[in-house]
Parts: C-alpha cells; sequence; structure tokens
C-alpha cells in the first residue's frame, strides 16, 4: 500500500499548502505511522508442535473472534481464556477446537484490541486458520517484528526495552537469556534514564545562567554544581564503556578462533567440541583453508567457533588466502585457541616454554590477546615425557593457561572444557550482577559521542558558555537517541523548579 | 528637544524623521473618524496599535498592501504599556530579528534608548543580550512618525464592534472568510481581504486593584467593545484560555533616596540594535544609570498581611512565571531577598519604573509596601500597579502563517496568542502583518523555520505547542543558538525578506548584500592566509598556540585563540585585512562558531525537510485507515499540524523520538 503524496516545498522560508483537492489523502511518513489494518501471524514457532498461537492485532481483532469463534459482543470477556469451535467464516467448517482470548486496547501487548488463537500444532490446523483469518477484510498477515512496532509506537515499551525483547527471543543460551530479559525489563534504560535526568539538570543549571543570571540571584556556583556532576557523568560513562565489549559480547557472541601450524590438529579440535565433523580432517597439512564457523553453546555462553587455515607459507594461491585470512581472524578474535602438535615440541622438555613462547607470538599479533594455548596429540608422545613437559610449563612463567589433550582419545578434555567455560566467563561477565551491561555497539557509539560532547563543555566553560551549554546539549541529543527526546519545555521547567526566577 | 537631533544614517539608510517638523502634518493621514477615510476598503486591517499592531500595519504596508491600522487612541499608538526598556537575553535576539526584516521596534530603540547594555557579555556571543532603557515619549514618537511616513497606509481612530464574515473560498481551506470590521460607531462597514487582530489584553480585559475589579486593557483607556471577543468565541468557535500579568506603580523620582541603592552604569559605548545604525541618539555621557536594590522581610509581611484585600493574587489564573508579581514572588519563594530595579522612564520623566514591584493590592497598601525598601522609604506613588486579567486565543489553532486556520484571512499577534513582552508581539506583529499582506495580495503564505530564527522558533512553539503561561522568548528555546545569534540576524533574514518575503526595503537589502560579500571576502582571506605554527609565533608573539597542534594554521584557526583579535591579524597583514577591520568583531565570532554550526547543518536540514512535508488542514485523522490509537488521532485533531514536523513534534508529548522509532523499526527485523 502507498500513501505517498506529499507535497513538498522549497526547504526553507516554505510555502505554506495551499491544498485544493479534496480527494482524501493519508500521511506517507514512514517515521510516524505504520500500514494500516489489523494484523495476525504465527506466534509460536514453525513446525509440528502440541499447540501454536495466532496473535491477532488492530481494529477488527474483534471480527475475528464473531467471524471464527462465534464470540458476539456479549461473550466478550476481556483477557478470558475461552474453549471454542472455530470455524472458517465462509465456509463455517469447523477448523479446530482451541482457546481463544481477548485482549481489548489499550491493555493489550500492542496497545490495539488483540485476540489469541490456541489451536493444535500440525502445519494443516495453522494453515487453515491462517488462511481463515486472511479471508477477513481489513486483516493481512503482520510483518516481521510488527507487533513490536506497534507495541513502541503506542508507548509500551522504551526503545532499549524493544531492543531486549529482540534479544530475548533471539536468546540461545541461558545468559542471554538473563541479559535480555534484564534489559526488557528495563534496567539499561534505568541506567540511561538516569543519566539523562542527571544531563537534564546540567543544562537547566546552564541555561538558568545564562537566560536569567543577569536579572535573578543565580550565583556563580550554580556553574561550579555543574562541573562536578559532568565530571562524574563523564566518569561513569567512561566506565560503562570500558566494559571490554562483555554485554556485546554476550548478545551476539564469543568470537573464539582456532589457530596454529598445520596439521597440529585444529580442524579436529573443532569437530570435538561441537560433537560432528564440521570440518573435513585429513592427514595432510593445509586441508583447512576457509574459515570454518560453528555456533556453540559453552556451559550458558554463546561462542562463535571458528577453524582457520594451518599457519604457514604457501606457494598455493588458495591456501595464501585462507591464512590471510586466518591471521584477520586471530585480530578480531575474542579468544584464541592456539593448538600445538605435541610432537611438534623440542624434545628437551626444558625448552619447551621458550619454544611454545616464540610460537605464540608468531601466531598472536598482540601479546594483550587472550588465548589459550592447546598442546594436542598427547596420545602421540609418552607418559614419562609429558610429565617432565607438564613440570617445565608449571615452573614457567609468561605463558597463557595451557591445556593438554588428545583429540583422538579425548584424554585432558573435560579441563580443556572447565579452562575454555572460564575464559568465556570472563569475557562476558555475569549477566545478572553489577551495573548492567553495553549491550549493542549502537549504544556504544552514542555514549562515545556523549562523552565527547561532554569534553567540549569544559573546553569552553569560562570563554563561551553559550559552547559549553552546546556541548551538553549535544551529549544529551545523544544520549536521547538511546532513551528518547529532551525538549526545550522541560529544561525550562527544571529552571523554574530550581530557581526563583522573576524578571 | 530639536537641537539634539541629528542624522543617524549610515550606507545611505533612511534619515531618522525630525519630529517637530512632521507633527503638525500627522493628521493629514490620522483620522479620527471613519467618515474621513479616503476608502472604504483596504487590503489589510489592523486592529490595535501596539507592539504587534504597529509592525504588522507597517510589514503589511512594505510587502505592497493598503493597510488601515484602527485604534482607540491615535495618541497611545506606540506607547510603552509596562516596562520602559526593549530587548535583553532572547528578547534583543528577536529585536535584532525584527529589524533585519525591515521592522521597526530596533530602529525606535535606538531613537528612544537611554541607556544602552549588553546583557551576558562574558557569556558568548550567541547569548548576548542586547538591551536599552528607553524614553517612553521618544518611542511613541518615532513609532508614530515612522508609521506615518509609511507609504500605502492609514491610521483611524475607532473602537472595532465586530468582525464581518461570509463563506469560505472553497478553493482554499477554512470554515469562514473575514471581509472586514464593523466599528462602534456604527458607521459603514470598512472591508479588507484580511485582518490582524492584535489587541494585546483588551480582549475581554479586566483590571484588578486592590477588592475592586473594572472592565479595560490598561488603565486610562477604554475597555475593548465585547463583540469583538463574542464573534471570536461564538461564530467562529476559538477556544479561549484566561491569562493574567501586571505592572508596577510609578514613582515620583524625587522621592527616592539613591544613595541606599547601587548604582547600575550603562555599556560606555552605547551599542544600538538596527543593523542600519552605527550609533545610537543618545550620546554616551547623556545614558542615564538603572538603581538596583532589594526587598526586605517588611515586603513579604505586607504580602501575607494584605492577600485578604487582593483579588487578582487570590485567583488562579495563569500568570508569569519569569514576569511575577512582587506577590507571587514572595510567596513562592519566602524568606529570600529579590532583586528591584529602579529604571528611568525617560529623559525628562519626573517617574522611576521599579521593575520587579508588580501588584495588584489597594494603593495605600502598595505604599507601605515600596517604603520597606530602603531607598524608597520615603517615596511617592504617581500611578498605583494593578494587574490585567485578558482572554488569548490558544494559539495552536493559528497556521505558521499566524493566520487563524479555521477562517480565511484572519490574522492574530501579540498577547492575544498568549506571549508577553514587547519584543515577542513585535516579532509576531511583522510575521502576521507580511502574510495579511500576501494573503490580501494573493500570494502564497510564507513560514520561517526554528532553525533559521527566533521568530520562526516563538511562532513554532506557539502554534505547535500551544501555551499554557505567557510565552516568553528564551535563548534556550532555540535548539541551534550558536547558529541564530544576534549579529547574524541581518544575514539570516534580510536577504531571504527582501528576495522571498517582500517586506524588506531595496537600501537595507544592498546594505545587507554589502556585508555579505565584504564577509564572505574576508573569511576567505583568511583561510588563504596558511603559515606553519612557528611563522604565526614570530609574528604575533606569544599568544598561546600550543606546538601539538596541527603544524600548519589559517587565519580563521588564529581567531579561534582567545588572545588573538583580528586587529592583531590586520596590524600584522594590513594589505590582506585593513580593508575588512569594519567587520573585526563579527569575523572573531564567525571563526569560533562556524565549526559548531556546521556541525548542526545536518540536524538544521532534517528539521527543514519535516518542515516542508506538507499536511492537508482539513485532513480526517479520526477515520484515517492508517495505524495510530486513539490518543494520536485525538491529538492530531485537535492541534491539526501542517506539517510533518509539527505533527512530530506533538507526538513526542504521547510517544518518543521520531528518529527513535525509525531507529527501533529498522532494528526490529
Amino acid at each position: 500500500m502507498e500513501y505517498s503524496f506529499f507535497k513538498n516545498c522549497a526547504a526553507t522560508c516554505s510555502c505554506l499548502p495551499i491544498r485544493t483537492s479534496k480527494i482524501p489523502v493519508f500521511l506517507g511518513h514512514p517515521v510516524l505511522l505504520c500500514d494500516a489494518g489489523t494484523i495476525f501471524a504465527l506466534s509460536s514457532g514453525h513446525g509440528r508442535c502440541g499447540v501454536a498461537v495466532v496473535r491477532v492485532s488492530g481494529p477488527a481483532s474483534t471480527t475475528a473472534l464473531r467471524c471464527m469463534a462465534g464470540l458476539t459482543h456479549s461473550l466478550l470477556t476481556p483477557r478470558t481464556a475461552l474453549l471454542r469451535s472455530i470455524t472458517d467464516p465462509q465456509s463455517k467448517e469447523v477448523l479446530d477446537r482451541g482457546l481463544v482470548l481477548w485482549f481489548p486496547g489499550p491493555h493489550s501487548f500492542t496497545g490495539e484490541d488483540s485476540a489469541e488463537f490456541h489451536i493444535h500444532g500440525g502445519p494443516a490446523v495453522i494453515t487453515a486458520v491462517l488462511q481463515a483469518l486472511g479471508s477477513l477484510p481489513g486483516m493481512r498477515p503482520a510483518e516481521a517484528g510488527e507487533f513490536t512496532r506497534r507495541a513502541f509506537h503506542a508507548g509500551k515499551l522504551g526503545l532499549t526495552e524493544v531492543e531486549g525483547l529482540g534479544d530475548l527471543i533471539h536468546a540461545e543460551t541461558e545468559a542471554q537469556r538473563r541479559q535480555a530479559l534484564r534489559q526488557m525489563c528495563g534496567d539499561l534504560g534505568r541506567l540511561y534514564q538516569d543519566w539523562t535526568s542527571r544531563l537534564k539538570r546540567c543544562l537547566a543549571h546552564v541555561e538558568a545562567f545564562i537566560d536569567f543570571s543577569e536579572d535573578e540571584l543565580i550565583e556563580d556556583g550554580v556553574l561550579n554544581q555543574v562541573d562536578t556532576s559532568v565530571c562524574d557523568l563523564q566518569a561513569e560513562m567512561e566506565r560503562h564503556l570500558k566494559d571490554e565489549r562483555r554485554g556485546e559480547r554476550l548478545r551476539s557472541g564469543v568470537q573464539v578462533v582456532i589457530a596454529g601450524a598445520t596439521n597440529a590438529g585444529k580442524s579436529s579440535l573443532l569437530n570435538t567440541l561441537c560433537q560432528r565433523p564440521a570440518a573435513i580432517v585429513s592427514p595432510i597439512a593445509g586441508t583447512t583453508r576457509d574459515v570454518v564457523e560453528t555456533a556453540l553453546d559453552i556451559g550458558g555462553f554463546p561462542a562463535v567457533l571458528s577453524d582457520t587455515a594451518g599457519l604457514r607459507d604457501s606457494p598455493d594461491l588458495v591456501e595464501r588466502e585462507g591464512v590471510r585470512r586466518a591471521r584477520e581472524r586471530v585480530e578480531q578474535a575474542d579468544l584464541t585457541l592456539v593448538v600445538v602438535d605435541c610432537a611438534q615440541l623440542p624434545s628437551d622438555a626444558q625448552q619447551a616454554p621458550a619454544f611454545l613462547q616464540g610460537h605464540l607470538s608468531s601466531i598472536l599479533p598482540t601479546q594483550e590477546q587472550r588465548c589459550l594455548l592447546v598442546l594436542n596429540k598427547t596420545d602421540l608422545v609418552s607418559e614419562e615425557w609429558r610429565q617432565q613437559l607438564e613440570t617445565e610449563l608449571r615452573r614457567s612463567s609468561g605463558l597463557p593457561p595451557v591445556c593438554l589433550i588428545s583429540c583422538q582419545t579425548n584424554e585432558g578434555l573435560q579441563d580443556f572444557l572447565a579452562a575454555l567455560h572460564s575464559s568465556i566467563k570472563a569475557l562476558c561477565g555475569d549477566p545478572l550482577s553489577g551495573a548492567p551491561s553495553l549491550t549493542q555497539a549502537r549504544h556504544r557509539a552514542h555514549l562515545q559521542q556523549c562523552v565527547a560532547a561532554l569534553s567540549q563543555y569544559h573546553r569552553y566553560r569560562d570563554t563561551d558558555l553559550a559552547l559549553a551549554a552546546e556541548g551538553v546539549r549535544l551529549a544529551l541529543t545523544s544520549l536521547g537517541r538511546i532513551t528518547g527526546r529532551v525538549g526545550a519545555e522541560e529544561i525550562l521547567d527544571i529552571i523554574f523548579k530550581d530557581f526563583c526566577i522573576g524578571k | 528637544m530639536a537641537a539634539s537631533i541629528e542624522p543617524l544614517c549610515v550606507h545611505g539608510c533612511r534619515r531618522f524623521v525630525t519630529l517637530s517638523k512632521t507633527f503638525p502634518s500627522f493628521l493629514l493621514r490620522f483620522s479620527r473618524t471613519a467618515s474621513h477615510l479616503a476608502r472604504h476598503k483596504y487590503d489589510v486591517i489592523v486592529v490595535g496599535g501596539g507592539h504587534a499592531g504597529t509592525e504588522a500595519a507597517a510589514a503589511a504596508a512594505r510587502v505592497g498592501a493598503e493597510t488601515l491600522l484602527v485604534t482607540q487612541k491615535i495618541h497611545t499608538i506606540g506607547a510603552l504599556s509596562c516596562n520602559p526598556s526593549l530587548g535583553g537575553v532572547g528578547k534583543g535576539h528577536l529585536v535584532k530579528e525584527v529589524d533585519a526584516l525591515d521592522g521597526l521596534c530596533g530602529r525606535a530603540g535606538d531613537w528612544a534608548g537611554i541607556h544602552f547594555s549588553i546583557l551576558n557579555r562574558r557569556k558568548g556571543p550567541a547569548v548576548w543580550g542586547p538591551r536599552a532603557q528607553l524614553d517612553r515619549e521618544l518611542y511613541r514618537q518615532f513609532i508614530q512618525s515612522e508609521l506615518l511616513s509609511t507609504p500605502r497606509l492609514t491610521v483611524l481612530e475607532g473602537s472595532v464592534e465586530e468582525l464581518l464574515l461570509t463563506e469560505p473560498d472553497p478553493e482554499e481551506p477554512g470554515h469562514h472568510r473575514v471581509t472586514g470590521i464593523r466599528l462602534a460607531n456604527g458607521s459603514q462597514p470598512v472591508s479588507a481581504s484580511s485582518v490582524v487582530l492584535t489587541t494585546g489584553t483588551f480582549l475581554s480585559g479586566s483590571l484588578f486593584m486592590g477588592q475592586t475589579t473594572s472592565p479595560g486593557g490598561r488603565i486610562g483607556d477604554a475597555p475593548s467593545s465585547a463583540g469583538l471577543s463574542h464573534t471570536l468565541r461564538e461564530r467562529l468557535g476559538l477556544r479561549v484560555g484566561r491569562l493574567r500579568t501586571g505592572t508596577p506603580p510609578r514613582i515620583v523620582k524625587d522621592s527616592v533616596d539613591f544613595s541606599l541603592a547601587s548604582l547600575h552604569a550603562p555599556d560606555k559605548q552605547p551599542t544600538p540594535f538596527s543593523f542600519l545604525n552605527t550609533h545610537t541618539r543618545c550620546k554616551p555621557e547623556e545614558q542615564l544609570p538603572c538603581y538596583l536594590t532589594h526587598t526586605t522581610p517588611g515586603v513579604e509581611k505586607v504580602v501575607r498581611e494584605s492577600l485578604h484585600l487582593n483579588c487578582h493574587i487570590q485567583q488562579d489564573t495563569k500568570g508569569p512565571r519569569y514576569c511575577p508579581s512582587i506577590e507571587s514572588r514572595v510567596l513562592r519563594f519566602p524568606g529570600r531577598r529579590h532583586q528591584v530595579w529602579l529604571e528611568p522612564e525617560g529623559l525628562t520623566s519626573d517617574l522611576l519604573y521599579p521593575q520587579g514591584l508588580s501588584m495588584t493590592m489597594p494603593p495605600d497598601v502598595q505604599l507601605c509596601l515600596i517604603r520597606e525598601i530602603p531607598p524608597l522609604h520615603r517615596a511617592e506613588i504617581h500611578t498605583p500597579g494593578y494587574g490585567v486579567q485578558y482572554d488569548f486565543v490558544c494559539p495552536t489553532q493559528l497556521s505558521p502563517a499566524l493566520q487563524v486556520k479555521s477562517t480565511q484571512g484572519l490574522f492574530l499577534a501579540g498577547q492575544i496568542n498568549g506571549t508577553t513582552g514587547y519584543e515577542e508581539a513585535a516579532a509576531q506583529g511583522l510575521w502576521a502583518g507580511v502574510n495579511a499582506g500576501r494573503w490580501a495580495l494573493s500570494m502564497p503564505p510564507v513560514a520561517l523555520s526554528r532553525t533559521e530564527s527566533y521568530i520562526g522558533v516563538l511562532i513554532d512553539d506557539l502554534v505547535s505547542r500551544g501555551v499554557t503561561e505567557p510565552y516568553r522568548m528564551f535563548t534556550s528555546r532555540a535548539e541551534f543558538r550558536t547558529s541564530l545569534r544576534p549579529d547574524n540576524a541581518d544575514l539570516r533574514l534580510t536577504l531571504k525578506g527582501f528576495e522571498e518575503v517582500g517586506c524588506v526595503s531595496s537600501l537595507r537589502y544592498q546594505e545587507a548584500v554589502r556585508v555579505r560579500d565584504s564577509l564572505q571576502d574576508a573569511l576567505a582571506a583568511l583561510q588563504s592566509l596558511v603559515l606553519p605554527t612557528s611563522s604565526w609565533k614570530k609574528i604575533l608573539g606569544d599568544v598561546g598556540i600550543s606546538e601539538t597542534k596541527n603544524s600548519i594554521l589559517n587565519g580563521m584557526d588564529l581567531l579561534q585563540y582567545n588572545n588573538v583579535s583580528f586587529e592583531m591579524l590586520a596590524s600584522a597583514f594590513p594589505e590582506r585585512f585593513s580593508p575588512h577591520l569594519e567587520f573585526s568583531q563579527r569575523l572573531e565570532i564567525e571563526a569560533i562558531y562556524r565549526p559548531h554550526c556546521d556541525l548542526q547543518r545536518k540536524e538544521m536540514e532534517r528539521i527543514q525537510r519535516e518542515e516542508s512535508l506538507s499536511l492537508p488542514p482539513d485532513m480526517d485523522y479520526l477515520s484515517l485507515p492508517v495505524s495510530l490509537s486513539q490518543e494520536v488521532r485525538e491529538i492530531l485533531d485537535r492541534v491539526r499540524p501542517s506539517t510533518v514536523s509539527l505533527s512530530t513534534k506533538e507526538l513526542n508529548l504521547v510517544f518518543s523520538q521520531s528518529n527513535q522509532q525509525h531507529q527501533a523499526q529498522q532494528l526490529l527485523w
């Protein structure tokens, strides 16, 4: 449906509309309004299941209940489940028997009149009910996310809550679920709201000093308070930003990259971890050429595991590209698993730590890169040598955590998984403790702008208060992109509440 | 008097009229009865001769409309009803903008000013508040002589009984069309295509002093006819609200003990309001001082003990938060000292205006109250203070051209729209006059964006948000304050006022073009002078240029340093810069603000885009087949936004910001 009609006047000094047409016209502004009508969709998952839920939202919801479940006006009871025969509105054929519910607006998820049909989950039943709904006038299938969008437009959810809801629906691991739920319930929103209200107060005080201090008894001390508040806010935001992307990582998965020399057993490790032959394994060096990715739930935390080509100089163009990609992945990794073939270590175990040190520095771009050293193929070395090696490794310092495993026999795998889990957990943080985490790169970008804008306040504080205030205003706008806009009237209200303003 | 008058011409601006010579000829164009009118049909009729009315009449005439100004008393045209001052923080911006659009009040202020100062001098040029104390008599005379010398403008003394209405033009939105006015004396109607109402506090106005109430809008003037109020309310169905204001008693100057107040001197060098004037009529040394004093606990006591005698304060009609009476100040913030300014009323006046002492108690109590203030301990009151309550028309019923949406050709400006202050009235008057003239001449209406002017901010706030208390301008209302500065009002508005609006004389336009071109040349010269830091240091000495900065800097970069002035650059590079010395201050301001303004441009463009997307005024929001909550439908139906920008603003009151929604849409799958 296209509702476009704008009369686009010159951008400035626009001539106001003089409409002569009497044809009804509609708003076509994509930001302001969404499409018309009553929408419906299967809200439970696709595929065979016991019960499926079909949701309807919009003014024709009651029509659907009347035509398909025989709920006339007198039978409509808000928020009560009724067992009804569900019929096709045209043929009157009974499609299923199930529960129906009516949620009159505005007390519904979307704020509009809504209905739910809880039907049996067979594909034929679902299809029949959806087709029946679609045959009613004013009904159309919902677009992805449209229910939530309507809820947002009706003011039922704030933006961070909407994002939390989206994450909750997509949460695949336990920790992701906790973080998303916390955000949906408004924890993150509250943190940003708190900053917004403090910034508003700062701005109000600077504005009061600009607009009223000549007439009124507004002391210079007002600005000193603002100085302190702005510094505090900056520090808090910087702390929030310096979370090492824990929240974002938990939301999108920790990037774990398996790297090492050719034939060290990297692909075997990947297959062992995901318990299926995700990557081709062969004794031929250079089997893996491209990056092989797989998502894993490691003790409740999401990880994206990437197997990469073995690092070596190769004349083969395709393999060289694979090596380049491998190095790129290692650079972007949150955690690198450096796999080493035990059999390739120096036969003198005493030299092993130094050898490993050198090996690591040839693989990792920086020393700070988090990594786990995985010494594979323990089944190929003698027990005695292995013990010597372990002793030497314990003695040496400066090496990352080391695990000895055998992908062939699964020896040492439990210890390795425990080490991997604790590393990943450290990277994600505990979603339930402490301050809520920054979960979206979008938030990070706005917050960084906010912090930068606040430094403009300090820069101009003594020379040009208008520009200093502009800094606070910009900071507030950046925060507003996460939480909601702040209008001039709100600032004035604070001014009048906080000061004795008279002409 | 005449001896002190000198021409103030710069760059060919029109000369100040020598009042003593022109006074007799006044009556030629000022008619006392309608029967003397040369004609009975005008393009525009302006009702009211205050700040809004005079600007409206002059602006309508400037755009080319044959205009009639109707006022109760010709003598009070241009009278300063309340405070004898013009400008201030935010308000000064409006004066500069009205002047940039060739309005009257800036030049009148330069003519009548007797104490000039720039407020907020240390807080940055974007928020400088040019302000002046005025001589009431000189101000009135200037406005009257200006109106007289305006072609196409006639002034008529009379009271308007009712508006003449007819069926609307079906090609345009609206339910009615205005065709003229009928005067109270029962004479023949006067017809016009547009009518601008600027009735100030006279619309169902009542005066309050102590326990007595009388109808009226200003003491000493007859109340306006009830017919007009009836027409607006009953025939046009406009929603009206009630507001209140007040004015302080005037004090006999000789009875004041100035030794107990602190003297407040004006700026040593007065800065004119008008872009056309290089200096003010008043010589620097002739300026009069103001005095500052404070209230005492005794004042609070008098207020509290006389509350039962004070009708005005007991009523809960909305009063201004920022121009409150002394009663509401001490009641709202008890136990504090409140400022009282003692301001001169004129060069020869023997009265003082006590700013901050607006009061409505009985006259004998007023005397007791002022005598609790140390310098006024023996003071005599010349005229007591009083309160006014009056009707205003909820301004959301207006278009951005200040036309009543339901009534073709009817425009409102000033306090009738719920604002307070001379400057706010003048700004609306000018814009309503422009649009009334354009309507009469069948030209499309024009709107000013809030991204380009304080006038735009003022009108946009009024028509999109409405008012709940008298609206006053503040710099914090302007989102793009760093771009909308008093110094650049001419570049923002004069060019457009001539090229697109038609309300600016060609003389002023030529001057603005000259200024624009010179500034561009000077900025280009600054930008093209590029030197390494070390050379700059050699040339200018130690001005705080840090080595770590870019090793190469241009002249604009240099001007951003606090210690570097344009004069310094001009003395170092005389050939290059000395031709531009006239614009030293403006160039320094540009250098500092330009980067910030550039940053704002994107957001400004977004708003301008939304402002230019127009919505039909007759849209049926209640049955619009789009997904909107009932609440939103009702708001849209009530406000009837004329652009998407306005509707977005309205909706922001209900839910969050539009670009947030946009982000939400993008981010939800």
